[in-house]
């Protein structure tokens, strides 16, 4: 791959945002409230500014990886401080500053324990930022145990429903999963005879067949716990339910990402044969993720919990492009990574507007909520929209891609997948039906609707959504500069 | 003879002295006396931080200093401050025995001090039990109930069956390479390969550290020593004498590098059994000093990850680690210290509502617990990664899974303080007014979690040079 080194160190600056501001926020007083979340909103703000200059930036002619840092770490184990961008992670950390940034703004009314929330926050998201763009396989865990671990604090104090519960599983489920990427990563590290960490370095190396058979699996699980992959998703639900709003936000849109994003960078990137012999069993986990999480879907009556297994499928989708091994497929599993990112990102977000104010998400009872709030109904719609794959959004073409290449490669199931979907679909129209136009319940009459400041960062979402839904080749184009050259590698 | 080879033995010796006499006074001035001691120690840092470099060989070469030795030295003498940092209030020993607190934990030091340079096998006897002495002493010292006793008694026990071990593995040893001096051993030790004798004599020799560490089966005291004993002893115990025990395991451990398979595999399974028995355990404790006696025990048992490595790499993260232990647990027993301000034992619900009550020690805690269960950005996960990694170095696939999947048990009773001390609402507990020199050293103990975890390569370069001395 080629390198072209930076000449002013805009990655450091993105990740180190988040933990300047939370170092700023260790010495603010819990009283100075709005600082606070001035202090975060900046934070997240430049990290944000600075991921869509590198998304733009990025020199699509020149190829390779670009923006790169490299300094070294520790000697004596080969560790280096890399970080890149390419076509791949670009749209992923362009992704993450739009929901961090958004996730502060939906945050903005939050009374309670406000700055170690926002400390929390930040520090998850310098994980998940970091996660997106190392290329040293120390710092690519380091950052990822970073962004699962806040998680268990910000689900315990600031969710709901049964949240004692879920953030202990979820916690356990995901450290679980590292349990297993500690030794694949260091299986690979050390059977590759050049003591490194460097994963461009460590893809030149051929690995004996059956290390990276052991080597693949592992990963593969571990990190398939945090993508959500079946059977392994059953924290998720749970846990995006009880999270609080913003960080459902981050949760479904980001940190679900990480786990594939990681299946694709670490262990498809450096087990190709590995890859290969386990591609099988991908495509037909990610397969019936898809039917479960939409069926599974359809008997929910909490909004949260039909959000939550919306995403078993369509992270799904992701696990089934990824699966083909095919440009398209590939092309489609990030940019579906995207799409559906910021797509529960607005899902999340429109329903946590309408639970602060109704303190209910049970369907039945919100019954007609389009007549009392218009415009919060509308960015869930648009969601749900997004959700079933309506052209015009991001999302479509994502699984447009996906979806052809998976049939070419795995014709039954993904026949499935697409039965499953269109069914989906079906049932997302009348979830959106059953919550937004039927009478409306008298209980909630008074309540006013969103307001232009709270209204932004839906609307940051929801523009972004519709951006890349007309112009979906400036993303495709992106992807497939970094997708080709992985693919020949394989 | 260079007086300053023998620098910091000798003003800890000192040390002793003055508290020593400190002890004969008839009416005991508990602050001055803590003062004294305390200003002491701080010259006891500055010492062994100058002797740093030395290097040389002292009492017909039965007593060699390197940086090994220093190191370790300097970590000691920076554990019995922050020990005595946190001693100001005794409320658990008796003031007409304060005297005699610093003096035992000062010869427990100067114990474990000549133990770091001790290079043949009478020395390394004497100072262990020099060391050993001073804390059965200790244990008991606390006031009140009747654990104290049954602590010290139990330790007592133990301590002296695994110096019989011990002593049994050095007679062994001697036996089979008619010396005493480890340098005259090493060379022989190649030779005793098929011979069951050397690997026997070496492992019962191990017993001795084997205990301090709190490896299984040496291991049962650990519950109740720290339970039992005053949470100031506890907490050098803990970290401190931690810390020296490691380095001398590393020290004598490296002469069974040439044994290879039979030598390494009694330490994976002791290493195994110790890890997931201290996790397993530690889940259903309820006292909180006893859940870190458990977690020591699984600690314990990642570090024997890398001894049993018996290579550089191994050796140089198990410094490390040894060296970020000492710095995690303080800091969580500073919290114990501040929280229990009574001298009491500590239950885990007791900390309900410390983000109430104090957000400074929430934020030290949390970040030791996370720490001690390797949640980066901490010295914590640097340390067990770096041990994982020289372990699968050398060819342990299983036990570095097996590490790693302790880790996440041991996830469950680390995550269960946080929540205790994070979610939790206070209750009618007042708030913590905290001093300034406290503030400054939950500040520091911070800083040093986070700030060696993420640069790391100062220490594993100077445990480098360190590796090479012994191995």
């Amino acid at each position: 791959m080629t390198e072209h080194l930076a000449s002013f160190p805009v990655l450091s600056c993105m990740l180190l945002a988040p933990p300047l501001g939370l170092f700023i926020l260790l010495f603010l007083k819990e009283e100075q409230q709005f600082l606070i979340r001035v202090v975060s909103l900046i934070a997240a703000g430049i990290s944000f500014a600075l991921s869509i200059y590198t998304f733009a930036a990025y020199d699509q002619k020149l190829g390779g990886l670009q923006f790169v840092e490299k300094y070294e770490w520790v000697k004596t184990f080969g560790i280096t401080y890399y970080v890149g961008v390419e076509g791949m992670n670009a749209p992923l950390l362009l992704l993450t500053g739009i929901v961090i940034f958004t996730g502060v703004l939906t945050m903005w009314e939050l009374s309670e324990r406000v700055k170690e929330y926002f400390i929390f926050q930040l520090a998850l998201v310098t994980g998940v930022f970091g996660v997106f763009m190392s290329y040293d396989m120390f710092f690519f865990f380091l950052f990822y145990e970073i962004a699962v671990v806040p998680m268990y604090v910000l689900i315990l104090i600031w969710g709901s429903t049964r949240k004692i519960y879920a953030a202990m599983k979820l916690t356990l489920y995901l450290m679980a999963g590292s349990g297993l990427i500690i030794p694949g990563i260091l299986l690979l590290y050390s059977t590759s005879g050049l003591f490194t960490f460097d994963m461009v370095r460590l893809h030149a190396v051929q690995f004996a067949p059956w290390v990276q058979k052991v080597a693949f699996v592992m990963m593969y699980i571990g990190f398939g716990v945090l993508a959500g992959v079946w059977p392994f998703h059953t924290w998720s639900p749970v846990g995006h339910v009880a999270a609080p709003t913003a960080v459902s936000m981050l949760h479904a849109g980001v940190l679900m990402k990480l786990g594939s994003f990681a299946i694709l960078r670490v262990a498809m990137y450096l087990c190709p044969q590995g890859f290969q012999y386990w591609a099988q069993l991908m495509g037909l986990l990610a397969a019936t993720g898809i039917v479960y999480g939409v069926f599974v879907g359809l008997a929910q009556t909490d909004l949260k919990y039909v959000i939550g297994y919306s995403s078993v499928s369509h992270m799904g989708i992701v696990g089934l492009g990824l699966a083909t091994g095919t440009v398209d497929g590939l092309n489609g599993a990030v940019f579906q990574m995207f799409a559906h990112g910021v797509m529960t990102a607005l899902f999340f977000s429109a329903v946590g507007f309408i639970y602060d104010r109704t303190h209910t998400r049970e369907i039945h009872e919100l019954g007609g909520f389009s007549k009392i709030m218009p415009v919060a109904s509308a960015f869930f719609i648009t969601a749900a929209l997004c959700g079933a794959g309506v052209p015009g959004m991001a999302s479509f073409w994502a699984e447009l891609l996906v979806l052809v290449a998976a049939v070419k490669v795995f014709p039954v199931r993904g026949l499935f997948a697409i039965a499953a979907l269109v069914i989906g679909a079906l049932f997302a129209l009348r979830v959106v039906q059953n919550t937004f136009f039927n009478e409306p319940n008298p209980k909630f009459v008074h309540f006013e609707d969103v307001s232009p400041f709270l209204g932004l960062p839906r609307m940051i979402l929801i523009g972004f959504m519709i951006f890349f839904g007309i112009f979906p080749q400036t993303m495709v184009g992106l992807i497939k500069t970094s997708i080709i050259p992985f693919i020949q590698g394989l | 003879m260079n007086l300053l080879l023998f620098g910091p033995e000798l003003y800890f010796l000192g040390m002793a002295l003055v508290l020593f006499f400190l002890s004969l006074q008839r009416q005991v001035k508990v602050e001055q006396t803590y003062y004294i001691a305390l200003l002491l120690s701080v010259g006891g840092v500055a010492m062994a931080g100058w002797c740093l470099f030395q290097e040389g060989e002292l009492f017909f070469k039965a007593y060699k200093v390197d940086l090994f030795s220093q190191i370790f030295k300097a970590a000691l003498a920076v554990g019995l401050f922050l020990v005595f940092m946190i001693s100001q209030n005794l409320a658990q020993v008796e003031e007409r025995c304060h005297p005699e607190f610093y003096l035992f934990l000062t010869t427990c030091t100067l114990g474990m001090m000549m133990l770091l340079s001790s290079v043949e096998l009478l020395t390394i006897y004497v100072s262990l039990e020099l060391s050993s002495y001073s804390l059965y002493i200790l244990v008991p010292l606390r006031r009140g109930d009747d654990i104290d006793t049954e602590a010290g008694i139990k330790y007592l026990f133990i301590g002296a069956v695994s110096s019989g071990f011990m002593l049994f593995g050095l007679s062994y040893i001697f036996g089979a390479t008619h010396s005493t001096y480890l340098a005259d051993i090493v060379p022989k030790m190649g030779q005793l390969i098929q011979n069951p004798i050397g690997v026997v004599g070496l492992l019962l020799a191990l017993a001795g550290f084997f205990f301090k560490v709190s490896i299984f089966p040496f291991h049962f005291w650990a519950p109740d020593v720290y339970q039992g004993a005053a949470n100031q002893v506890t907490t050098f115990i803990a970290t401190a004498s931690k810390a020296a025990a490691v380095a001398m395991l590393l020290r004598f451990a490296a002469l069974g590098t040439s044994f290879g398979y039979n030598f390494a595999q009694a330490l994976v399974i002791l290493s195994i059994i110790s890890m997931t028995l201290g996790n397993l355990v530690a889940i259903i404790q309820k006292d909180f000093k006893r859940m870190l006696a458990y977690s020591s025990i699984a600690h314990a048992g990642y570090i024997l990850m890398g001894v049993l490595t018996m290579q550089e790499a191994g050796y140089i993260s198990a410094i490390y680690y040894a060296l970020a232990y000492l710095f995690m647990n303080f800091s969580v027993f500073l919290v114990i210290h501040e929280v229990a301000r009574d001298g009491r034992d500590l239950k885990i619900p007791e900390l309900a509502g410390l983000w109430y009550r104090s957000p400074l020690l929430t934020m030290t805690l949390i970040l030791g617990i996370f720490a001690l269960a390797g949640v980066p950005p901490s010295i914590g996960f640097t340390g067990k990664l770096l041990l994982f990694t020289s372990a699968m170095n050398s060819g342990y696939f299983w036990l570095v899974l097996i590490g790693a999947v302790n880790g996440t048990i041991s996830l469950y009773f680390y995550l269960r303080v946080v929540y205790h001390a994070y979610f939790l609402d206070p209750g009618p507990r007042p708030k913590i007014q905290l001093s300034w020199p406290s503030r400054l050293l939950n500040y520091a103990v911070c800083g040093i979690i986070i700030g060696f975890g993420v640069f790391p390569d100062r220490i594993v370069e100077l445990a480098k040079l360190a590796a090479k001395m012994v191995l």
